[in-house]
């Protein structure tokens, strides 16, 4: 019985077999982590950013571990839309899991510019909107920080889209939140993604220097899970129900009681990132622990999603 | 959940011996077994592996250096690659041998791992070092805990490769800082003295300290440059490989660019992940017939690259 448990979901009219993705970043293009897990068994997959020409990311260290988290600087380093085309597509092609692409860019044609080609491709479910990348000196975050250049920048990219769906993701290093998510949703966002990274530092006491090369890099892991958590609620709250649009939720996930904690904030389906980094394998086991819960609990994930008592 | 397959995997290993065997130097015996014995049996030298630490116990606090007490409060996260300084094959078991260096929170935690633990490991991942067709000579040249995957290379090329001289270098600040367990102190040269895990594999071995406590005093570097003044070998017949500190491996870098012999270096990085997902472990490298340089991944494209691809930041 606990193996047939239904736990899909409908995420802005995308049938998902469950509510689990691995993040943008954290899963590279499907062909790395495939070593490791079956991904048509996640219920989406998100390919790590396409900007419209190749991008060399930044200088090393890219990374830094901190107590219960990492800070990265990576710098969207990408293979660039055509060869994203040519070399990774035919192998997303393959899979039966939804697939969303990550787009970013340093101006709004050029997040067009890729949404555009790659609107027709049929293995496409949707896109997702990065805005809010802390690591690069041109676009990424300096988009997802200001109503107006979230509205901007997501009716433009929405009008490109087609058929498919339009998830804007959310930096958590705003004012409020709700207001940007707001913007978001007003502008033609199909559903939201929260949270990015949060802009950190580490300084090495030794050299008095940043440890990154970029000086700042955003945090992830454990350490911002409750506050993620907490901005998924708020999120849900203020924007997201009223409207009817579906957050994907996560920040720090490492668990199914950490995802279920994020489907009880308001988020129909969860992204799990730098868990993946040590344990590749680790969203097939959350899978199967919200089944179980699931089970335990005589629910569904229908019944979950915003659940959070008084 | 252990995974068995003839590829990288995550698996599950058994500790069978973790050594003291200097100062700081510690070498860690691991075991696996049945199907799972094969993907590390095939592992070859240059190759490392992702050993996660997070549940590994730290020691008791009296048993931390003075130095690193502050460090060990952190708590850690990530997995942390290791290559490897020998691989046996025995029966329908493998054993991996680790050589350590306790410098941070997490190799503080490793040298509390004893026989019979079991730990979860992801490998082996990476290039190798390429085996050295068409050549007369192989140096090895390591520096301080770079000793580690030379010693793996020096067994299989003694092995697989019985027409082929080798020649070791090895170099530490000191004579405790070599990271090796036993020296033939009795056997002296005239530049330094033979390490018997070289000396097992039947091959000469020149030992460099800076304060000259032990062998050649000054760099490993200088040591093979004198070396490679008084052999009288044609550079297209030789080859050096060669672990270290990245200014180390620089100046390794410059001798063979100068001298026009091949070298083949394994670099080291700050990884989240080890597979080729997360992007961060980063070496600079050229673009053959170009000014421009791009970004290659340690884990995956390397981490034994061709010394002259590489761009050393300074």
């Amino acid at each position: 019985m606990k193996d047939n448990v239904d736990i899909s979901v409908d995420f802005a009219g995308v049938k998902l077999a469950n509510p689990v993705f691995t993040a943008s970043g954290t899963s590279g293009y499907a062909d790395e982590l495939a070593d490791f897990v079956d991904i048509n068994l996640l219920g989406g997959f998100i390919t790590k950013s396409i900007t419209l020409k190749p991008r060399k990311g930044n200088a090393p260290p890219r990374i830094v571990e901190t107590d219960a988290g990492m800070l990265n600087a990576i710098g969207l380093a990408n293979i660039g839309l055509d060869k994203f085309i040519k070399e990774k597509l035919p192998i997303l092609e393959r899979m039966t899991t939804a697939v969303f692409v990550n787009v970013a860019g340093e101006t709004i044609d050029e997040y067009v510019a890729v949404v555009e080609r790659l609107a027709t491709e049929r293995v496409i479910a949707g896109f997702e909107l990065n805005i809010s990348c802390p690591n690069v000196a041109k676009g990424g975050i300096s988009f997802g920080t200001e109503p107006g250049q979230v509205s901007e920048i997501t009716s433009a990219v929405k009008k490109a889209v087609g058929e498919k769906i339009l998830i804007v993701k959310l930096t958590p290093t705003v004012t409020d939140i709700s207001v940007i998510a707001n913007a978001a949703v007003e502008a033609g966002a199909d559903a939201l993604s929260m949270v990015n990274t949060f802009t950190a530092m580490v300084i090495d006491i030794e050299t008095r220097k940043p440890v990154l090369a970029n000086r700042t890099g955003g945090l992830s892991g454990p350490a911002i899970k409750p506050i993620a958590a907490y901005l998924v609620n708020k999120v849900y709250n203020e924007v997201a129900k009223k409207n009817r649009i579906p957050i994907l939720g996560g920040g720090g996930i490492r668990t199914a009681s950490d995802a279920i904690e994020f489907i009880i904030a308001g988020a129909s389906a969860v992204a799990v990132g730098t868990a993946n980094f040590i344990e590749p394998d680790c969203t097939t086991k959350i899978i199967e622990g919200i089944k179980k819960y699931c089970v335990r609990k005589e629910t569904n994930i229908k019944e979950l999603i915003g659940s959070l008592g008084k | 959940m252990m995974v068995c397959s003839e590829n990288k995997d995550v698996f599950s290993a058994v500790v069978r011996s973790n050594k003291k065997i200097g100062q700081r130097f510690y070498r860690l015996g691991l075991e696996f077994s049945g199907d799972c014995a094969e993907p590390f049996g095939k592992a070859r030298p240059g190759q490392f592996a992702e050993l996660d630490l997070c549940g590994t116990a730290l020691p008791r606090g009296e048993a931390i250096p003075e130095d690193l007490c502050d460090m060990a409060e952190r708590n850690i996260l990530l997995r942390r690659p290791f290559s490897f300084c020998d691989v046996t094959v025995k029966g329908d078991k493998t054993v991996v041998d680790i050589l350590y260096d306790v410098v941070g929170p997490a190799t503080l935690r490793m040298t509390t791992l004893s026989a019979g633990d079991s730990i979860s490991i992801i490998g082996p991942l990476g290039n190798g070092f390429a085996m050295p067709s068409g050549k007369e000579t192989a140096l090895l040249v390591a520096g301080g805990m770079g000793a580690g995957p030379l010693l793996h290379l020096a067994k299989v090329l003694t092995a697989d490769y019985p027409n082929i001289k080798v020649v070791a270098f090895a170099g530490a600040k000191t004579a405790t800082t070599l990271p090796f367990e036993k020296r033939l102190d009795e056997v002296s040269e005239v530049l330094g003295f033979p390490l018997a895990e070289f000396a097992g594999y039947g091959i000469e071995s020149l030992v460099a300290t800076d304060d000259g406590s032990a062998g050649y005093k000054g760099f490993v570097t200088d040591c093979l440059l004198e070396w490679l003044g008084r052999c009288g070998l044609a550079a297209k017949d030789m080859i050096i490989y060669s672990c270290g500190p990245e200014k180390m491996l620089a100046k390794v870098a410059e001798i063979a660019q100068e001298k026009n012999i091949d070298c083949q270096i394994s670099m080291e990085r700050m990884m989240a992940c080890g597979i080729g997902i997360c992007q961060s472990c980063a070496v600079e490298c050229k673009v053959a017939g170009s000014n421009e340089t791009v970004y290659k991944l340690c884990c995956k494209d390397g981490p034994v690259f061709n010394s002259n691809e590489i761009v050393f930041s300074n």
